[in-house]
C-alpha cells in the first residue's frame, strides 16, 4: 500500500453556489523512498493541494476527497487532535521562501527545539543535542555557533538548510518540498537538491517536490505529475515523460523552453494564459490555448484515461511522433454537436 | 541633441572600469565598512546586440544596471554612451543622456503603480521628456507603443490590477520602449513569468530589437534564456568579471571554474546533456570582506597557494576574456 493516497482531491474557494475550483479531482499516491514531482504554472493548483494534505486550508477554503489516506488511516476522517499529531511529524513540509518561513524573533536553535518538543518530547538537553545533529545532518558549517543564530543572520541557502533541519527534525515518513528552491541561486540550488535527496535516500522516505522548473524535476524525480488550472493533466514516469509527452499541454511546454529551441530564432510559445476564476473554459480547460483543439474539446471537458501506461486527460492523446491519435472520431463528434 | 546619434566605430555603450563602493554602518561601535558591489567592470555593448550578465545573487548585476541607467552615480570609472563620457556633463544634458538607456525591471507586479491607468503610466515619461508634445500627440504615440508591444487599445484606460504577469511585462517594456531608446537594461525580465508566457515575453523582446535597433544590457540567472537571447555573456562574481566572450563559445566550452560550475550547476531536461559534476561548495563570500587573491578561490577545484594570494587580472585567452591564473592548465 502506498504511505500517501490522494483519491479525487477538489479544494473548493467563494460561495456555494458558484464555487471556485483551485484543485479539481486531483488523484496520487506516493510509495516509501520514492519521488514524485508535480509541475505546473502559477494557478495550476498544486501548491493548494499540498496544503490541503498538510490541513492548512483554512475557511472559506473547502477540502473534499474520496480518501486522503497515509499510511492506510484517512487524514479527513480522523479527530483533528490526531491529525496535528500525524502532520509536523510524519508529513513534514519545507515552504518556498526560507526566508519568511522562519520566525525572525526566534534563534535557530529555539526554532528546532520547538517541534521536537511537540513531537518527541524529552529534556532540554536532549533536545538540544539532537538540534546540534540534525544541523551536522543539513550541512551547515559551524553548527554550533549557528545555534544561537537568528535567521536574518543567515543567508537564503542557509536558512533554507534550517527549515529542512525542521522538517526532518521528527523523522518524516512523508516530505513535502513546494518549490524548495525557486528563491535560490543555481549552483546552492543544485546544493540543496542535492542534500534532499541524500535524505531521502538515506531515511526512505516519501518526497513530494513541487515545482514549476521542468528540468529540475525531470532530473530530481521518480515519477512526474503535470497540472494545469487544478487539473491533473497528465502523469507518468521521469525518464518518458519528457522524452515522449502524450498530452499537448506537456509537450506546448517543452517546446517553449529555450533550451528546446537551441538554434531557432524565435521560441515557441503556447498562446493565451493560464485561466483564472472567471475565465473557464466549458470544455477542456486547455482548449482555447492548445493547438489541437477541435469543437469536441471545446464543448467537453475529457475525463483522465489510461493511454500506453500513462495518465492523460486529453481526448486525443499523442503518439510517439508527437501527433494527435483518433482525430477522426472527434471530428464526427465535432460536427454532430 | 548631436551627441545623441551613433557615431560610426564608437561603441554605443561603453563602460570603463566601472565601480561603485557602499559605506555600510555595521552597528553601534563597530567601525562603517565598504561594501565593493562593483569593483571595475569593463565592457562595451554595440547597437542592436544583446550583452547578458549572470551570476548568482549579491555578485553585482542589478548594482551594475543601476550604474547603467545613471540611477546612481559611479564612485570611480567612467560610463560613455556613444563614446561621450557622461559623468563629465551638466545635469541638463546628463537628463538627455538619461533618455538614451531605459530600463524593464523584474517584478511586473511592483513595478507599475497600481493607482495609475496604463495610458498614464505609459504617458509620463513622454510628458516628461518631450514636453513640445501635445496632448493629443501624446496620446499617439502611447497607443502606436501599445500596438507594437502586443497590448490591445481597449487596456488604455485599465489599471494594472488587471492584468497577468506576463501583460503586465508587456507594459514595463512598452514603459521602457516610449521614449525610443538605444539601449535597454532588463533586470531579470522573465524570471517572474510562467514558462509558457516567459516565451512569449522573450520573442517580443527580440522582435522589437529588430524593428527599432535597440541594444539589450539582459540580467538574469536564466542560463537557458540568456543562451537563447544574448549575442555575448559577461559572467560576474563578486562584482568583477569572471569571463566575458561570445555567448555559444562559452556555453560550448566554459573556461573560468566558476563558469563551469555554473553551467554544471543549472538543471538539464535532457539526460544527453547533464553533466555529472561536483556541486559547488559554500557560498558566494561577503562583499565587505571578500577573500584575498581571487575571490572564488575558497570554491574552486583548482585553486592553489598563488590563487589565494594573487587577484587574476582578465586577459585575453583563445578570444575570450577570462580572469584565471590556471585557465592555460584548465582549458
Amino acid at each position: 500500500m502506498a504511505l500517501l493516497e490522494v483519491k479525487n482531491l477538489t479544494v473548493e474557494f467563494g460561495s456555494e453556489d458558484k464555487p471556485f475550483r483551485a484543485v479539481d479531482s486531483v488523484s496520487y499516491s506516493v510509495d516509501r523512498g520514492e519521488v514524485l514531482g508535480i509541475v505546473g504554472e502559477s494557478g495550476s493548483g498544486k501548491s493548494v493541494s499540498s496544503l490541503a494534505i498538510m490541513g492548512l486550508i483554512d475557511f472559506p477554503g473547502r477540502v473534499t476527497a474520496d480518501s486522503l489516506t497515509f499510511d492506510g488511516q484517512d487524514l479527513l476522517k480522523m479527530p483533528a487532535k490526531k491529525r496535528r499529531a500525524i502532520t509536523g511529524k510524519d508529513i513534514a513540509m519545507i515552504f518556498q521562501d526560507p526566508m519568511s518561513a522562519l520566525n525572525p524573533c526566534f534563534t535557530v536553535e529555539a526554532q528546532i527545539m520547538e517541534a521536537l518538543k511537540v513531537h518527541e518530547g524529552g529534556n532540554k538537553k536532549q533536545r538540544r543535542e539532537r538540534t546540534l545533529d540534525l544541523l551536522n545532518q543539513v550541512g551547515i558549517p559551524d553548527p554550533k555557533s549557528r545555534m544561537t543564530a537568528y535567521p536574518h543572520q543567515l543567508s537564503g541557502g542557509m536558512s533554507q538548510r534550517i527549515v529542512i533541519a525542521m522538517a526532518i527534525a521528527c523523522q518524516p515518513r512523508l516530505l513535502i518540498a513546494d518549490e524548495p528552491t525557486t528563491a535560490l541561486d543555481v549552483t546552492i540550488q543544485a546544493q540543496i537538491i542535492d542534500l534532499l535527496l541524500k535524505l531521502q535516500d538515506d531515511s526512505d522516505m516519501g518526497l513530494l517536490l513541487i515545482t514549476h522548473d521542468l528540468a529540475l524535476v525531470s532530473e530530481a524525480a521518480n515519477r512526474i505529475q503535470v497540472m494545469y488550472a487544478g487539473q491533473l493533466f497528465e502523469s507518468g514516469p521521469a525518464d518518458s515523460i519528457f522524452a515522449a509527452p502524450r498530452h499537448p499541454y506537456t509537450q506546448a511546454l517543452l517546446e517553449a523552453l529555450p533550451e528546446r529551441s537551441t538554434g531557432n530564432d524565435r521560441l515557441s510559445t503556447i498562446p493565451g494564459v493560464v485561466p483564472g476564476q472567471y475565465d473557464r473554459p466549458k470544455g477542456c480547460l486547455l482548449a482555447p490555448r492548445c493547438r489541437y483543439a477541435n469543437d469536441h474539446c471545446i464543448q467537453d471537458r475529457p475525463e483522465v484515461t489510461d493511454f500506453n501506461g500513462r495518465d492523460v486527460r486529453c481526448f486525443y492523446p499523442l503518439n510517439d511522433q508527437g501527433q494527435p491519435t483518433g482525430q477522426t472520431t472527434g471530428q464526427t463528434a465535432g460536427e454532430t454537436v | 541633441m548631436s551627441f545623441l546619434d551613433t557615431k560610426p566605430g564608437v561603441p554605443l555603450l561603453e563602460s570603463d572600469d566601472l565601480v561603485r563602493h557602499y559605506d555600510v554602518n555595521r552597528g553601534l561601535g563597530k567601525p562603517s565598512a565598504t561594501v565593493k558591489a562593483l569593483d571595475g567592470v569593463s565592457f562595451t555593448l554595440e547597437a542592436q546586440k544583446t550583452l547578458a550578465v549572470v551570476g548568482e545573487s549579491g555578485c553585482g548585476k542589478s548594482t551594475l544596471g543601476r550604474q547603467l541607467t545613471l540611477i546612481e552615480k559611479p564612485s570611480a570609472g567612467q560610463l560613455k554612451i556613444n563614446g561621450e563620457a557622461v559623468g563629465d556633463l551638466s545635469d541638463k544634458d546628463a537628463k538627455m543622456f538619461r533618455r538614451t538607456v531605459q530600463m524593464i525591471f523584474q517584478n511586473p507586479y511592483g513595478s507599475l503603480n497600481p493607482r495609475k491607468k496604463v495610458g498614464q503610466i505609459l504617458g509620463e515619461p513622454v510628458l516628461l521628456n518631450m514636453d513640445h508634445l501635445g496632448r493629443k500627440e501624446r496620446e499617439e504615440r502611447v497607443r502606436d507603443t501599445m500596438a507594437k508591444v502586443g497590448l490591445r487599445p481597449e487596456f488604455y484606460g485599465r489599471y494594472p490590477h488587471m492584468f497577468s504577469g506576463g501583460q503586465r511585462q508587456r507594459i514595463s517594456i512598452a514603459r521602457a520602449l516610449i521614449l525610443e531608446p538605444k539601449v535597454i537594461v532588463a533586470d531579470e525580465p522573465v524570471s517572474a513569468l510562467d514558462v509558457s508566457v516567459q516565451a512569449q515575453v522573450l520573442n517580443l523582446m527580440m522582435d522589437l530589437q529588430e524593428e527599432m535597433n535597440v541594444a539589450y544590457v539582459f540580467i538574469s540567472h536564466d542560463l537557458s534564456v540568456v543562451r537563447h537571447i544574448a549575442d555575448d555573456v559577461m559572467v560576474m562574481y563578486l562584482g568583477r568579471v569572471a569571463e566575458k566572450g561570445p555567448t555559444e563559445e562559452i556555453f560550448a566550452k566554459p573556461l573560468h571554474p566558476y563558469t563551469r560550475a555554473l553551467l554544471a550547476s543549472a538543471p538539464k531536461i535532457d539526460p544527453a546533456q547533464r553533466v555529472k559534476a561536483e556541486p559547488l561548495t559554500g557560498e558566494l563570500p561577503s562583499p565587505i570582506n571578500p577573500p584575498s587573491g581571487c575571490a572564488f578561490h575558497k570554491r574552486c577545484p583548482f585553486a592553489n597557494e598563488h590563487c589565494a594570494q594573487v587577484r587574476p587580472e582578465l586577459r585575453m585567452f583563445e578570444g575570450r576574456e577570462v580572469a584565471c591564473h590556471r585557465v592555460e592548465e584548465i582549458a
